[in-house]
């Protein structure tokens, strides 16, 4: 893995996530949007679905055609952290048709999740749009940041691995390629990168990648608190990994003392 | 040896070689705190000077008292504190006027009751910092220098037996707990085992795990290091953890770590937040820097003693050697258990151990020498197996409730292991004799056990610690279950 890169590239990518954090603080926010946490993935290096924004419905079917469908939409707004509570979200859109109605649908659930709230929801940057990406080996990457140790990368399978067996390893950050290779072989669930019952190995050389450019993302933005690649779809062997639904929160500096 | 510190590891030294100590608010009533410590410092093995500080006295228990440290004409190299919390202020401004470096502070009633005591630990630790003053404590035993005999341990000897540092290898406790701090310091000295400092940190309010580990690194007295803790403070994890890196190439460093319960994530709003816990997030950080974390202190002074008197082992196949077919299958099992490798000989080995033992000798892994067996079918079967390169670790059980077995078993034993440079461990079992026969065994420089399951954990310390000192060198052979 080429670790040495130009001094141009790295402040590119600081420079990217720094804008992105100081939009997020003056609008009050400790999360960044959906697409602003792809940006900042793509700025890293990180496999993402394409994806684009759209503020009207022409504006989605177009981006939608441009994608390629399927598509998913879902609603960017500061006001709205957990977007699939407000009705926030509509996967495998397949037509023009389906676009269109989905972000009227979308925009609607969330005047009215605002009402119920009692709050006026932000609707002025639309609807986020991505290609509904092909279902891959479920993975989560996360971090956290420890107050004894400070930032850790955890690992695991998505679905059941994580939430009922609990079948997820750590690392602090930074940490080598031999680490993040370790970490997989912690996990439980690792035969099933490997392949089996006739299925084809997984793509992991991709994975440790991915898991490699969040530890460098986080090493240079350290304002970063919590994070989660949630899920990352690993593909077979030779077709890569993406992370297909990021979520970041950041500190808030004028909160400390 | 590399270096892990810098100068800081000098502000150190004088708390465990100080040659000029005073013990401020010795006293001279019976069965108090200034009366204990000053006790263990008038004993004839400590052979620096001792004075006493407090007001009322002229002298304690003979040695010259002193209303304050600035009336003592000569040097001071080290203060041990034992007075009210509330004076403590002004007792470090005699001390920084008097020009002392060092203090251990014993004396409770700071940070860990409350508000009003941490506000007088702040103030404590502001004039200690004013003055360059490094301090242990507050609210610990302080420490115990088995070479030195600097002894600040407030529990007479006859209750809290003190430790003997070893010829062969000696191993440092670092505890936060001053009770725990104690009880090893007594259970040590029962055990025979070596050691070289024990220190008890209270409430960390200057120097902490992470100086005493860089401290401990470079000190030629100490070939293991363990700890105790209870958690670290804010980001001290960290930094520890940065430092363990560094450290354990070269010198082993094993962990016991309470509380894995997790309070402070509940409230985490991501999906990771809410999986990670301190504890999880602290097993990781030991992995990754090589620490060798257990869960208690009878595992970790079983490991200790090993991996301070042999070196690390360069593989994981192991060779159980026994006259008890019992203690051989026990001790496989629990080989096994702890994923070490038991291969058998190979046929060119399997050969020659036939060739030079009795046919009623059971030749695999484990190898019986069987129960009419004296040190010679030993010999034979080490200097095989030895040349053969086909083990990298030893375990010899030795029942010596036969009498063909004779005590020069314990110099075959010793030779070997010296001549090969691979790690030996003994499984001594049964009552007075063998006990006897396993100290000698250890004045060799062979860890002796008394069973076979704490000998095999000894041997998994000794592979574990092997795979971190070797890295990709170290030849593990065994793959686990997954394919």
């Amino acid at each position: 893995m080429n670790r040495v890169r130009n001094l141009g590239e790295v402040w590119l990518e600081m420079k990217e996530a720094k804008k992105i954090f100081k939009t997020a603080l003056a609008e009050g926010r400790t999360f960044v949007l959906e697409h602003e946490a792809k940006d900042i993935m793509r700025a890293y290096g990180i496999p993402i679905p394409p994806y684009s924004a759209a503020t009207t419905a022409d504006e989605a079917v177009a981006k939608a055609r441009g994608i390629g469908f399927p598509v998913v939409l879902k609603i960017l707004s500061k006001d709205i952290l957990h977007k699939s509570d407000a009705g926030g979200v509509k996967i495998n859109l397949r037509s023009e048709g389906e676009v269109r109605k989905a972000f009227n649908e979308i925009i609607e659930n969330a005047k009215n999740y605002g009402r119920e709230k009692g709050i006026d929801v932000d609707l002025s940057r639309g609807v986020f749009v991505s290609d509904f990406a092909d279902m891959g080996t479920e993975i989560i990457v996360g971090v956290t940041k420890d107050p004894q140790f400070g930032h850790a990368l955890m690992v695991g399978l998505g679905g059941i691995f994580v939430e009922v067996l609990k079948d997820v390893s750590f690392r602090l950050i930074p940490f080598t390629e031999s680490d993040a290779r370790e970490m997989l072989k912690e996990l439980k669930a690792y035969k099933i990168l490997e392949g089996i019952r006739g299925e084809a190995p997984r793509d992991v050389d991709a994975l440790v990648k991915i898991m490699l450019s969040v530890s460098k993302m986080v090493e240079e933005n350290p304002e970063i608190t919590e994070l989660d690649c949630n899920p990352t779809f690993v593909y077979k062997v030779g077709e890569g990994a993406l992370v297909v639904d990021a979520r970041i929160l950041i500190d808030n500096p004028s909160k400390k003392a | 040896m590399p270096t892990v510190s810098s100068g800081s590891t000098e502000s150190i030294d004088i708390f465990f070689n100080a040659r000029s100590v005073a013990i401020y608010g010795a006293s001279a009533s019976q069965n108090s705190v200034g009366q204990a410590i000053i006790q263990n410092f008038i004993k004839p093995q400590y052979t620096g000077k001792v004075y006493a500080v407090n007001p009322k006295y002229n002298q304690v228990l003979g040695v010259p008292c002193y209303p304050t440290l600035q009336e003592i004409e000569e040097d001071v190299e080290l203060v041990v504190v034992a007075v009210p919390a509330r004076i403590t202020p002004r007792v470090f401004e005699d001390i920084a006027a008097k020009g002392i470096k060092a203090a251990i502070i014993i004396s409770g009633g700071f940070s860990e009751t409350g508000p009003v005591g941490a506000e007088l630990e702040d103030e404590v630790v502001t004039i200690a910092q004013k003055h360059g003053i490094r301090v242990i404590g507050p609210n610990c035993v302080g420490v115990v220098d088995t070479h030195s005999h600097i002894d600040t341990f407030f529990l007479p000897e006859y209750r809290c037996g003190r430790p003997r540092p070893s010829n062969v290898a000696n191993i440092s406790l670092v505890s936060q707990s001053g009770a725990f701090a104690a009880a090893i310091s007594d259970w040590t000295a029962e055990l025979g085992l070596g050691i070289s400092k024990l220190i008890s940190l209270g409430n960390k309010c200057d120097i902490d795990d992470d100086d005493l580990l860089s401290y401990l690194a470079d000190d030629s007295t100490t070939q293991v290091i363990c700890y105790y803790t209870e958690g670290y403070d804010e980001l001290k994890g960290r930094t520890f953890f940065d430092t363990a890196k560094k450290v354990t190439p070269y010198k082993p460093i094993l962990v016991v770590k309470s509380g894995k319960g997790s309070k402070a994530r509940a409230a985490a709003s991501s999906h990771t937040g809410s999986l990670a816990g301190s504890d999880r997030i602290a097993d990781a950080a030991y992995e990754q820097s090589g620490v060798i974390r257990v869960d208690n202190f009878e595992h970790m002074f079983d490991a200790a003693k090993a991996l301070a008197m042999q070196p690390a082992a360069k593989g994981d196949r192991v060779l159980m050697i026994t006259n008890g077919g019992g203690l051989g299958v026990m001790t496989t099992d629990a080989l096994e258990a702890l994923n070490l490798a038991i291969p058998s000989p190979s046929e060119e080995l399997n050969k020659r151990l036939h060739e030079r033992l009795p046919a009623y000798c059971a030749v695999g892994n484990p190898i019986d020498v069987v129960g009419d067996t004296d040190a010679s079918r030993y010999d034979a079967v080490f200097k095989e197996a030895i040349e053969s390169g086909e083990y990298d670790m030893f375990v010899v059980g030795m029942l010596l409730q036969t009498p063909s077995l004779g005590m020069d078993i314990t110099n075959v034993i010793a030779n070997y292991q010296r001549m090969s440079g691979l790690p030996f461990v003994v499984v001594s079992m049964g009552g007075a004799f063998t006990t006897k026969a396993g100290e000698i065994m250890e004045l060799m420089g062979v860890p002796t056990y008394a069973t076979g399951e704490k000998a095999a954990l000894a041997a998994e310390a000794l592979a574990k610690y092997g795979e971190i000192k070797y890295g990709d060198k170290f030849n593990k052979t065994l793959v686990s279950d997954k394919p």
